[in-house]
Order: C-alpha cells, then structure tokens, then sequence
C-alpha cells in the first residue's frame, strides 16, 4: 500500500448514507409545509362551519326574530341547551340588568368588549365563566350576540376545538417524522454499508491487480445485479488489458530474439572491416553492405510496429469506406511487372465492386503481403490470380495460386511472427508477412484462411459487408 | 522556435518530440503567422493519422524515423524545389524528353512513346522533380499511394520498365539509379 491510495471511505461519507439524509430532510420539509396548509385550511373550514351553525341557531331561538318575548326565548334555550357543554355550545341569556336568566356560561364574558350586533366574530372569553371541562386552552369561540327589545342580551358560542384538533395532527405528523427519521438512517446504514461491502471487494481486487498480480479478476457474485455487471465489465477490460501486455512482451520477446542477430552480424562485419586496411572500394563495399543490412532491420521493426499496433486494435489510418475491387486492381497492377519479371500471370478474375470499411493503407499491405508471397514462392510459370467476390453479408478478397501450398500441419504456424518454412530457408524474408495479415484481418473482424488449391495455396480473407455508417471501433 | 520566426529560410525540419514541446505547435504558429516556408515534418509518430496530423498542422512533408539520410535530403530538395516558382505549365521536359500534361503523351526526341497510365504518372513525378533524387518511398507515397514498404524489389522492376521505354534506342541515359538511395531523372548521372 502506498501513500497515494485513497483511504478506505467512511460508512457516513457513503452515498447511501447522504441519500438518507437528503430524503429525511426532504421529508421534513414537505411535512412541514403540509402542516402549514392543514392548519390553514382547517382554520377556514371550521370558522364557516361556526358562522352558519351560530347564525342558524340564533334564529331557531328568535324564530327569525318574531318572538322577542325574554321569557319565550328563555323557555326555547332551556330546551336547545340540553348536552349543549358536551357538543361545545355556549349559551346566555341575561336580563337588562345583566343578571343571568339562563345559559351554561357562568356570566357575560369581560375580558373582551362583545359587540351585541347578531354578526360572528372569534372573541377570547376568560376562562373563569366558561363551563367546566371546557377545552382548556380553547378560549378564542366564535361567537353571536344580540339585544333583545326588553334590553336583555343573548350570547351563543361554538367551540370548535380547533386549536386542540391542529395539536393533535401536528403531534401525530411529528411522531411520523421522527419514525420516518428513524427509519431512513437505519435504511441508509444498512444500504451504505451493504454496498460499501460491495465495492470494498472491488477496490481490495484492484489494489492487487495494482500490486502486480495481472491475473486477478473482480469476484462476481451469483445475484446478477448492478454491481455483478460492473465486475464483469471490468474483468473483461483487464482480461483485454492483460491480453494486450502480453502481445506487448511477445513483440518485445521477438525483437530481442530476431533483431539481436541481424544487429550482431552488422557489428562484425563492421568490426571485421575496421581490422586490417582497406582499399577504398573494399571500404565502400562494406559501408554499403551495412546500410543494406540497418535497412532490412528497419524494414522488419517497422513489420513488427505494424503487427503489434494492428494487434492491439488501435486504427491507425482513418476508417474510410474502400473499394476493395479497386485496390485489388491497384495492387495487381502495381505488383504485375514483378509477376512477369518472375515469369508469372498475376492477373485479377472476378471483381465486384463491394465497399467495406476499413484503413486503405494496412488493407493494401495486407493485400500486398499475400501478393508478395504468391509472387515469391510460385515457381516460374504458374499463375496467381486475384477475385473480389460478394458473399451473403461479407466480402471475400482470394488470392489463388499454384505454387508448392503449404501444408496442412503447418498452415496455423506460419501465421506466428518469424516462423518461416523450412522450405523457405533460401527466400528473402522476416517470416512477418502473414503474421501482419493475419492482424489487419483481426482489426477489420476479418477471416483469414489458408486452404489447399491442389495445387497450391488459396488465401482468403473474409471482410464483413460494410455497415451502415458505424465505426469500427 | 525564435529563429524560425524571425529568420527567412527555405526550408525547415521540424522535429515532433522536441523538449517540451510538440514540433507541430510551431509549424502552427509559423503558419498562423502567414508564414510558408516549407516545413518537413520529422518524427518518430509514423501512424497514419499521426502523418494526417503533420500535414493539417502545415507541415508539408512527414518523414518518419528511423529514416535513411537520402531520403531526408531527397525530400528536402523536392520541398526546397516546390518552393520555386512552379512551372505552371502543362508541359514538362528533361533533354529530348517531354510529357505533355494535356494530352497525356510522351516524346523523346520527337518520337512518341506509349505509356501505361501508372507509367505516365511515374514520369511526370519524375520530371517534376528532375535532376534530384527521388527515393523508392516518395515514388510509393506520389505515384501509387501506397504507404507501405514492399519487401520485394517492386519500384525497381517498374523503373527499369520505363526505363527501358524512355532510354532504349538513345545514347544518352536519363533515367539513373542512385545506388542505396534512388533514383535521378537528369541529363547527366
């Protein structure tokens, strides 16, 4: 473990954890302003009830104001009142005097001015003349008055328990709150630390993967979930990864291994000459024969480059749509004074004209590869031929000949870099030709097969039809 | 960075992986400064869209390492020649040889010769750069668009093709391989 690893998160610095977090003060919020409005429309709700229910009994006990008669009025109370403290209704009636004729409140309220005028209107009333059992802190009643002729006064109210109903609901949304609160820290630890288990496993497989040991995957657990996916995911990245450095140590393998003696063989020739001295011409000759042997082993780092970057899948040219008839017909043509220098046909038979997609110049080399091989190794008066031919959903560019072919057992193996055929001992050659080919072919999603043309060798390199505007990458 | 602002050159070649910097940002900033001297681009980065980079930058050739020395100087004289004014005229000729660009034909001492059309665009290269060396790379790079280094001798069997057509019959040889580097177009070897 080194200083630059990041420490191990918190279990309250999870995601989960500020989730819940979040979410409860979020709730809160929202009960908060629902309270808000529940006490509001309550309040409007219960003082339009009180005004009618007030208005209405008012005029139940004045019969509309015909019976004006306090004695009448008195009888008519004595009757409505019955239960009246049970069901929150006040009622007084006082002569002109102010004395009490008959009512559940204890006298006329003082603490606020009540104007006798038959209009509602929420008053405090001392709780000294309430009825008792009253609602304790209810004392703000909607209320009616009027004055009768004689000078007597009436006085009806209707507890509406308002104050106490909106205590009640705030104490029960509260104690939601304070569950929902609760509820959702331990929902978020649970979840937090579940996944943070999750992505420790992770972290712990990257930390060895780190540490070198390239074969490590990500376990996956057999839930199948979200957090399987990604580990999928990133066991395929590594496996490419470690696909990827190991095609890195083979070329880096097979430089020291194949450049090694050519570089060797230039220094004693170098060496060898240097020894004795030489006449001019001798000197030339060697100098000459030395950037002959530097340029052959440029040619084959370069092969080696190509081969290696084709493998690792990077497009190095741009993807373009090809006609790969045209650049069959390029390259035949280019390669034909060769063919005929070595006494053979090189001539292209069928050719369709199919695009596909791909980088002109690795598809042209890979052409020229084969091309070139034909043309070394069919004996002087065979034939090579080149068709372009359209299958079902690929294009199929043959290159035929009717050389020695190669045999069975060893058509895999020279797809390897540097393996060349006994056969070929005597040929120039960096045994690289095939090999880059065989890795332009696998960065186009191509097939290169080798079969037996009796005699001879058919090459045949399958390209997918193009697709519609996609890349290939 | 400085000289290459200030000073007037013909030619300049520019290294990609120079200390601190990409190669290409000058030949940006000479350009943006209208500045066209022609610029050979050096590098190391020899994929194509490195190459494609070189070039959109201003550059005007790309050589990529490692590189034989001719070929550095065969490309140099081909920029430093452009850079002349061009003969904007449709026909080209060396000696008794001359290739007319309108009609596609070709005589040497007043006798027509018959050319394939890859032929035709081989010579007319080669005339266009007459009297200098043109290495097998720029003749793959300019005549077939090819890219790639043949490992047979392909450029030479198409040379001496038209050698032969262009050469045979006359006394005087235009047509000259350089030996190791290329090939010349001249009058004399």
């Amino acid at each position: 473990m080194n200083a630059l690893e990041p420490p191990p998160p918190r279990l309250w610095r999870t995601t989960a954890i500020r989730l819940a977090v979040g979410y409860v003060l979020a709730y809160a919020l929202a009960l908060v302003v629902a309270l808000a409005a529940v006490s509001w429309t309550t309040a409007i709700y219960s003082d339009a009830r009180a005004r009618s229910q007030l208005q209405q009994e008012l005029k139940l006990l004045t019969h509309g104001s015909k019976r004006t008669d306090t004695q009448a009025i008195k009888d008519a109370m004595l009757l409505r009142m019955h239960g009246a403290s049970r069901k929150k209704r006040l009622y007084l009636l006082v002569s002109a005097d102010g004395n009490k004729l008959v009512g559940n409140l204890l006298a006329w309220p003082t603490e606020e001015d009540i104007p006798v005028d038959g209009q509602v209107r929420t008053v405090e009333i001392e709780l000294e003349v309430l009825p008792p059992k009253w609602f304790e802190d209810d004392s703000f009643i909607p209320v009616i008055a009027t004055e009768l002729p004689d000078g007597g006064r009436l006085l009806l109210g209707l507890g509406v328990a308002q104050a106490k109903l909106l205590q009640d609901i705030t104490e029960y949304l509260s104690e939601g709150l304070l569950l929902a609160v609760l509820l959702s820290l331990a929902m978020g630890l649970t979840l937090g630390r579940a996944i943070l288990q999750r992505i420790n496993t992770i972290s712990s497989a990257a930390a060895r993967i780190m540490a070198g040991d390239l074969s490590r995957r990500v376990p996956v657990s057999p839930r199948n979930d979200e957090f399987d996916a990604l580990a999928g995911r990133l066991n395929a990245m590594l496996g490419r990864i470690q696909q990827l450095i190991k095609g890195m140590r083979e070329v880096t393998d097979n430089i020291a291994h194949d450049l090694r003696s050519p570089l060797t063989r230039l220094r004693s020739q170098l060496e060898i000459t240097l020894l004795e001295p030489r006449t001019e011409e001798q000197y030339r000759r060697a100098i000459a024969l030395g950037i002959e042997e530097s340029e052959s082993l440029i040619r084959t780092f370069n092969s080696l480059l190509e081969i290696a970057q084709a493998h690792a899948g990077q497009f190095s040219g741009n993807v373009q749509a090809l006609d790969l008839c045209a650049l069959a017909h390029d390259l035949v043509e280019f390669y034909g004074a060769v063919a005929e220098e070595a006494g053979l046909a090189l001539a292209i038979e069928d050719c369709s004209c199919v695009n596909i997609e791909g980088s002109r110049d690795l598809i042209a080399q890979a052409i020229g590869n084969l091309l070139e091989n034909a043309i070394k190794y069919t004996p002087a008066g065979g034939a090579v031929t080149v068709q372009v031919i359209q299958a079902d959903n690929a294009v199929e560019l043959r290159v035929n000949d009717n050389g020695p072919g190669i045999a069975e057992a060893e058509r895999a193996r020279v797809l390897e870099r540097f393996v060349r055929l006994e056969s070929a001992r005597h040929t120039p050659g960096n045994g690289l030709g095939l090999s880059l080919v065989q890795a332009v072919a696998r960065l186009h999603q191509a097939e290169l097969t080798l079969r037996d043309g009796h005699p001879g060798l058919h090459v045949s390199l399958r390209f997918p039809r193009m697709r519609s505007a996609k890349a290939m990458s | 960075m400085h000289l290459a602002l200030t000073g007037k050159y013909e030619v300049i070649v520019a290294d990609r992986m120079l200390p601190r910097r990409d190669g290409l940002s000058i030949v940006r900033i000479l350009r943006a400064d209208n500045n066209h001297t022609p610029v050979l681009v050096l590098s190391a980065l020899g994929e194509v869209n490195d190459r494609v980079a070189g070039l959109q930058a201003g550059g005007d050739d790309y050589l990529v390492k490692p590189f034989a020395f001719s070929e550095l100087l065969a490309r140099l004289g081909a920029l430093t020649r452009r850079q002349q004014p061009a003969p904007m005229d449709q026909r080209l000729q060396v000696a008794d040889l001359t290739l007319d660009l309108r009609d596609q034909s070709v005589k040497r001492a007043g006798k027509p010769i018959r050319l394939q059309p890859r032929e035709f665009r081989l010579l007319a290269f080669l005339m266009r750069h007459s009297g200098q060396l043109v290495t097998r790379t720029m003749l793959l790079e300019h005549v077939w668009e090819f890219h790639f280094d043949p490992q047979t001798n392909v450029v030479d069997v198409q040379i001496s093709r038209l050698r032969s057509k262009i050469d045979r019959d006359h006394e005087l040889p235009l047509l000259h391989t350089v030996r190791g580097s290329g090939y010349k177009l001249s009058e004399c070897p």
